[in-house]
């Protein structure tokens, strides 16, 4: 299967284009973010009866890993409102560039942090912190409200969407495991570019902006760091950006050779599997070390979370790469076979995701009817009653995400060691283990 | 600036109002009691006001885990306070005074410290009267000095065989509920010394005369009582064993650093129903004073202002069947 | 076609007599214990469940049958084990912030389905390498 450009279709590239849908999907997102917050703060304190725990960490959640990300790559960079206020702040306007521009730093963001490691980080202590996060609605309405100011103040500073592209935790995985979407954007005739004045993509023009995400659209190879934002489709003077559709993981067959996104797929693939293991599994004693945040056995959890992720999983990964020259070579070999890491990774959360959002998802339909547990009524539902839902379909549904993501990831494994010119095998054998060791923690 | 960029930052602003103010108005008309465990606050607002005659409409909600409210000495129902959940009660009053709510299901050791006050103004009927003296008090019996039966049988004694016994006895004396109320078993086991029964068919007649002094009405009311108020601390089977019985304990070891350490010790571990030395030295008043008044210090919580007097009487004839076989009582 | 075979040949069966099992597990936020159960298929279970500081609840996936526990008083739950396969049971009863993690697991004979995964695993990884080899 090759390419099919949906942007032929003038409907889709029209309404592409056009500011108005999306900024009607703006706006209901950020209603929607900001009641969440709302909701947090000044609901009830059970988690299972507020809006903000189950809309965020349930149905939103389980849209984003089970559909936005594997089917739409960036889809969800497109439509999130946590950049929106700053950026309208930034742009001085809320549709086509205004003709006075406002007046703010517009900092390029420092060479040195120009890379994933803030998002890794970030992202990582979210997790070390999630299980109060994930059950405490105030906490997550301080989160939410923590990123949104973060992305604020960060537009007032640097230039274009600093807190999108360099420190949402979000953004660091989906940007990674947008590499195996069906969907991509990208120029049509690279020479075109090459003859076009003052790059408009990239600078901006008076149809639009110059691309927030910091990307040269012209050079767009991977998914990895476009937000899908469509800005670049609308100042392009020579019509030459293109949103097509295309084979899964299309990217992967010019593997990465960055250590942080080589580190990225450890800290998911090592998260998921700790995930699994200390929420669903039966171990009490792994619970109460996760929620007991400041207590010595949450520091000996985190300690121990931390080293499965950076250094016992990538050791053993290192040993895969059953060639040395020199150490340069071998960090890119290293990087390079870790993008099998990437499609397993993105399984794994699949199969543990599936498990408590079909276990949950009974509280989404009470919590639209009462979302901040005042004892409303708003549809009638608010009485629905705590039920799994689809349970027969759990454990074949792991399975096939899991078996599935394996070959996948042999298959990309194959592909990234032709590249790197070593033998797949040792790391096919990796992913194997890994899968059968989340296969025993989530059936 | 163009036409359509301002209707659209007037839509965005009017969105965002829209999804803070909605939910914030009607937060602020939505007055709820919030349910939380003891230690973490119990009832808030634990003071409210309500008139005679006025129907006084309470929403709760429980901020944690499952609890339940209902009125000491009142008639009702009691409801479940659900987590995240609201529920409604509909409460009247008929004489002023000061009520007492709490919590019916068990949220954790501090359960019966959940407790909060209804104060009702209006017109009452007269000026209460001076309430009624507990009987302990009347008696002078001193609570907290041990009341250990010197005696007690060798095996459980059994009401059925005391009732054949006691046909050919004149007990008339025992079976009012002033002599049954005021003495121990073993001081009417003292006093049927009189006969030439052997010990253990004395206490068959003790037991039985106990019996007769209740119904079985009265025993299935005192076991759900107990099940639901008691059997946490002191077990399912009255052995002072329940659930919270070790951490009972433990809060005793650590609270107690006085010179008589040991004895003070005991006084956290709840009492063992199933201990024939202490309970067979128990009279009903003195264990309906225990229940009335608490522990002062112990973990025993004190149920004046919660049961009736019914309900006690009820419930200190249920506790005599762990010592006693009660055929017929309530299976 | 190895697939297929791991996926849904018929496992050999041991045909055990079906017995009476009694379990008493404690319930305290945010575990249970005993955690894991095992039976064998065809046993009729009974769970004795004591609340050891809040009201819990133990609901068992797969065969939707639940009960609730106040402290002080131990709730009974008895069913037949008729499905074999690994199946968590969860509170139902929220108690607590962890409470939708508060989780057991019950398995059923062996762990079939677990076995069968791991063999499908197994069964594409050699199939994959086999046509790498190839290449």
């Amino acid at each position: 299967m090759t390419k099919i450009e949906l942007t032929r279709n003038t409907s889709i590239k029209n309404a592409l284009i056009s500011r108005y849908p999306q900024l009607a999907v703006f706006v209901v997102m950020l209603m929607g973010y900001i009641f969440a917050i709302l909701a947090g703060l000044v609901g009830t304190p059970v988690g299972s009866h507020n809006f903000s725990i189950v809309f965020v960490w349930i149905a939103w959640w389980a849209i984003l890993i089970l559909v936005a990300v594997p089917f739409f790559g960036r889809g969800w960079c497109a439509v999130c409102p946590i950049p929106l206020p700053g950026e309208w702040l930034q742009r001085g306007a809320v549709l086509n560039p205004p003709d006075k521009k406002p007046k703010w730093f517009n900092l390029r963001w420092p060479k040195a942090l120009r890379n994933i490691w803030l998002q890794n980080i970030s992202f990582l202590l979210l997790a070390l912190f999630s299980s109060v996060l994930l059950t405490t609605p105030n906490i997550t309405g301080i989160v939410l409200a923590g990123m949104l100011f973060a992305a604020i103040g960060l537009s007032t500073v640097f230039e274009r969407r600093a807190f999108c592209r360099y420190l949402c935790p979000v953004g660091g995985f989906i940007g990674l495991y947008s590499q195996t979407a069906p969907i991509e954007l990208r120029i049509k005739d690279k020479r075109v570019c090459a003859t076009c004045e003052g790059k408009p993509c990239y600078n901006g023009s008076t149809n639009g902006y110059g691309c927030p995400w910091d990307v040269f659209p012209g050079g767009l190879t991977k998914n990895t760091y476009c937000g899908l934002c469509m800005e670049c489709l609308r100042t392009c003077p020579h019509d030459n950006i293109a949103v097509n559709m295309r084979p899964f993981s299309a990217d992967l067959a010019k593997p990465s050779t960055r250590m942080d996104e080589a580190f990225k797929a450890f800290i998911m693939l090592g998260s998921a599997m700790i995930y699994a293991g200390v929420l669903l599994g039966p171990w009490g004693v792994l619970k109460d070390a996760a929620y007991n945040v400041g207590t010595s056995t949450w520091f000996i959890y985190a300690a121990v979370f931390l080293s499965t992720i950076f250094l016992v999983m990538p050791s053993f990964f290192a040993l895969c790469v059953t060639r040395f020259e020199n150490l340069n070579i071998f960090k890119k070999r290293f990087a390079m076979l870790s993008s099998a890491l990437i499609p397993l990774g993105l399984m794994f959360w699949v199969a543990f995701s599936l498990s408590f959002v079909l276990t949950n998802a009974s509280y989404i339909l009470a919590s639209l009817s009462d979302p901040l547990g005042l004892g409303w009524n708003l549809f009638g539902t608010a009485q629905t009653t705590w039920q799994p839902m689809l349970t027969s379909i759990l454990a074949p549904g792991q399975t096939l995400a899991l078996v599935g993501g394996l070959i996948w990831s042999s298959r990309t494994a194959q592909k990234a060691a032709n590249e790197a010119k070593v033998s797949a095998i040792p790391v096919i054998g990796y992913c194997l283990i890994v899968t059968a060791v989340m296969l025993w923690l989530l059936l | 600036m163009k036409r359509s960029e301002l209707l659209s930052r007037i839509l965005i602003t009017a969105g965002m109002l829209l999804a803070v103010g909605t939910p914030l108005f009607f937060w602020t008309r939505t007055p709820l009691i919030h349910a939380r465990m003891a230690d973490n606050g119990g009832w808030n607002p634990d003071v409210i006001q309500a008139e005679v005659g006025k129907p006084l409409h309470l929403r709760l909600t429980s901020d944690d885990v499952m609890h339940g409210f209902s009125v000491g000495q009142m008639k009702i129902d009691a409801v479940d306070v659900e987590p995240g959940k609201v529920t409604d009660v509909t409460l009247s009053f008929d004489k002023p005074g000061i009520y007492k709510f709490f919590c019916t299901r068990w949220c954790g050791i501090n359960h019966w410290r959940m407790r909060g006050t209804i104060e009702v103004s209006g017109p009452g009927a007269n000026p209460e009267p001076a309430p009624t003296i507990p009987l302990y008090v009347t008696l002078g019996f001193d609570l907290d000095a041990p009341h250990e039966s010197p005696v007690i049988p060798s095996n459980q004694p059994s009401a059925i065989r005391g009732q054949q016994l006691a046909a050919n006895l004149e007990i008339s004396k025992f079976s009012n509920p002033d002599f049954y109320r005021t003495n121990s078993p073993y001081q009417l086991f003292e006093a049927l010394s009189s006969t030439n029964l052997s010990d253990l068919e004395k206490w068959d007649v003790v037991s039985y005369i106990w019996q007769s002094n209740t119904t079985p009405e009265a025993l299935t009311n005192g076991r759900d009582l107990y099940a639901q108020n008691c059997a946490a601390c002191h077990g399912e089977n009255g052995g002072g064993d329940g659930v919270f019985a070790d951490d009972l304990a433990k809060a005793g070891e650590a609270s107690m650093q006085s010179m008589t350490g040991a004895t003070d010790m005991l006084m956290q571990t709840p009492v063992d129903f199933t201990d024939s030395k202490r309970i067979l030295g128990a009279a009903p008043a003195l264990l309906q004073g225990k229940i009335l008044r608490g522990g002062m210090g112990t973990g025993m919580p004190m149920w004046g202002s919660i049961f009736t007097e019914e309900q006690i009487w009820d419930l200190v004839a249920y506790l005599y069947s762990f010592q006693f076989d009660y055929q017929g009582e309530a299976q | 076609m190895a697939g297929l075979a791991v996926a849904f040949a018929p496992l050999p069966v041991q045909p055990i007599r079906p017995q009476e099992r009694t379990f008493q597990i404690e319930a305290r936020q945010f575990a249970y214990s005993p955690s894991e159960l095992n039976v064998n298929p065809g046993d009729t279970i009974t769970i004795r469940l004591i609340s050891t500081d809040v009201v819990h609840g133990l609901y068992v996936d797969g065969y939707d049958v639940s009960v609730e526990a106040d402290p002080g008083q131990t709730a009974t739950l008895t069913f037949t084990a008729t499905k074999p396969g690994s199946f968590r049971f969860r509170c139902n009863i929220t108690c607590g912030a962890m409470h939708p993690f508060m989780i057991g697991k019950l398995t059923v004979g062996a762990n079939d389905w677990l076995f069968r995964s791991a063999g499908l695993a197994m069964v594409a990884v050699l199939g994959i390498v086999i046509l790498v080899k190839r290449s």
